[in-house]
């Protein structure tokens, strides 16, 4: 299974990006947040995530999984790194954002919640992939990692393609 | 270079002027769309742009033609490739024709399997009765046909034994579903006596959850996702071509992998 396709960076790349996003149909006109598209203005990730029908996964399984950017040409965003817990008691994605074969990519923490399931792969629908370049640096510190064999609960997508 | 077609005596460029208003109406790239999808276009995608019922009606010819070539290819003996257990994708890939939100859970407590057509014991079915009935767990390849696959374990009540179980015709041609959200289903009856055809009821050794078809669903390895139909009520065995949901709308019926 291989979705790095392109290394991200560049302006014209983000517009691009952000044009396949407005130019996506959306599959189910009765939805009220459609497959691969954020909640809608008002509704928090928590709800949206919670009406994701969320399913159990094991933290070791989410590692090292390619995340995508909900789009049909399911551009590679990064990969998941860690699980963690904030002080707050919400849990989070590290996620491994960019880069090439390895290099040049660096961590992020995004919400969970921002995050749901699709097969092998994980997408971000919460975020526009500027939003998570503009993201500040994981630093390890306060935020306690989660065991690989933790169980935790993430929402669902249908393909986006 | 200059084109080989262009003319080496060229006309005066005046005359594009003087008739400048009927150059402007020609529409070439119209021209070009209108061509394409009376012609070429509509004999090559499955795109729903408007095609006359004639060409319509023998592309589907040509489909059920390649159906009835799949299931006289089809060997009831051969078995799908199974997997071991360490490679099952937990949770399994959600897919429907609508986004997981528009998902409405179906009450086990509640639900009935309602039975119709060539059967002897129309009786319906409760889902503890289905449980009681002899299992089997298959680690199949569930592959759609988008493109994508992922390995999973299935467990249930074989298709064959329960349709033996209900004394059901097994030489009537179509077994077919109905499901709770409205996507109608039918598999050739050698399919449904395949060993790895089942009436799922567990993923990975647990219950089925909400998105995957709880309480029941068909999974078979032999067939296309697409032939898999999810949250099941009724089953019908019959003679009459009943298609599916997505069959209605020109994919191929039979689907064998």
């Amino acid at each position: 299974m291989s979705l790095r396709r392109g290394v991200m960076g560049g302006h014209h790349l983000v517009a691009a990006a952000a044009f396949l996003l407005l130019a996506t149909p959306t599959t189910s006109a009765q939805s009220p947040t459609p497959g691969g598209m954020p909640p809608p203005p008002g509704m928090s990730m928590a709800t949206s995530a919670a009406m994701r029908f969320p399913q159990p996964v094991r933290v070791g399984d989410l590692l090292k999984r390619d995340v995508i950017q909900p789009v049909e040409s399911q551009n590679f965003l990064g990969t998941v790194q860690q699980i963690v817990r904030n002080p707050d008691g919400t849990l989070a994605a590290i996620i491994n954002l960019g880069g090439f074969l390895g290099f040049g990519s660096r961590p992020v923490s995004v919400p969970l919640d921002a995050l749901v399931l699709l097969g092998q792969v994980v997408e971000v629908d919460a975020f526009t992939p500027a939003q998570l370049r503009q993201l500040p640096t994981y630093s390890p510190g306060t935020a306690a990692p989660l065991s690989p064999g933790a169980i935790i609960k993430i929402g669902l997508a249908k393909p986006s393609h | 270079m200059n084109s080989l077609f262009r003319p080496r005596k060229r006309p005066d460029a005046a005359i594009l002027d003087d008739h400048r208003p009927l150059l402007r109406s020609l529409e070439r790239r119209g021209l070009i769309r209108g061509g394409l999808s009376l012609g070429a276009l509509t004999m090559l995608t499955g795109c729903d742009v408007s095609r006359p019922k004639s060409v319509e009606d023998a592309l589907l010819a040509i489909s059920r033609m390649n159906d009835d070539v799949q299931a006289w290819l089809f060997d009831p003996n051969k078995l799908a490739p199974t997997y071991p257990a360490s490679m099952v994708l937990k949770p399994p890939k959600f897919n429907a024709y609508y986004d997981v939100m528009d998902v409405k859970p179906v009450n086990g407590v509640d639900w009935r399997l309602e039975l119709s057509g060539l059967i002897a014991d129309k009786r319906p079915w409760t889902l503890p009765q289905i449980n009681a009935l002899p299992q089997r767990t298959e680690v199949i390849k569930h592959i759609c046909v988008e493109g994508w696959d992922y390995i999973g374990e299935w467990t249930g009540v074989p298709l064959r034994t329960f349709l033996e179980r209900v004394g059901a015709d097994l030489h009537a041609k179509y077994v077919a579903f109905k499901t709770a959200d409205d996507y109608p289903s039918s598999i050739d009856m050698p399919s449904a006596l395949h060993p790895q055809t089942l009436l799922a009821t567990q993923y990975a050794g647990d219950t089925l959850a909400d998105p995957f078809g709880y309480p029941l669903r068909l999974r078979t390895s032999i067939k296309l996702g697409y032939k898999n139909p999810k949250w099941i009520t009724a089953i019908e065995v019959t003679n009459t071509y009943l298609g599916g949901y997505w069959e209605k709308q020109g994919f191929p019926w039979f689907a064998g992998i």
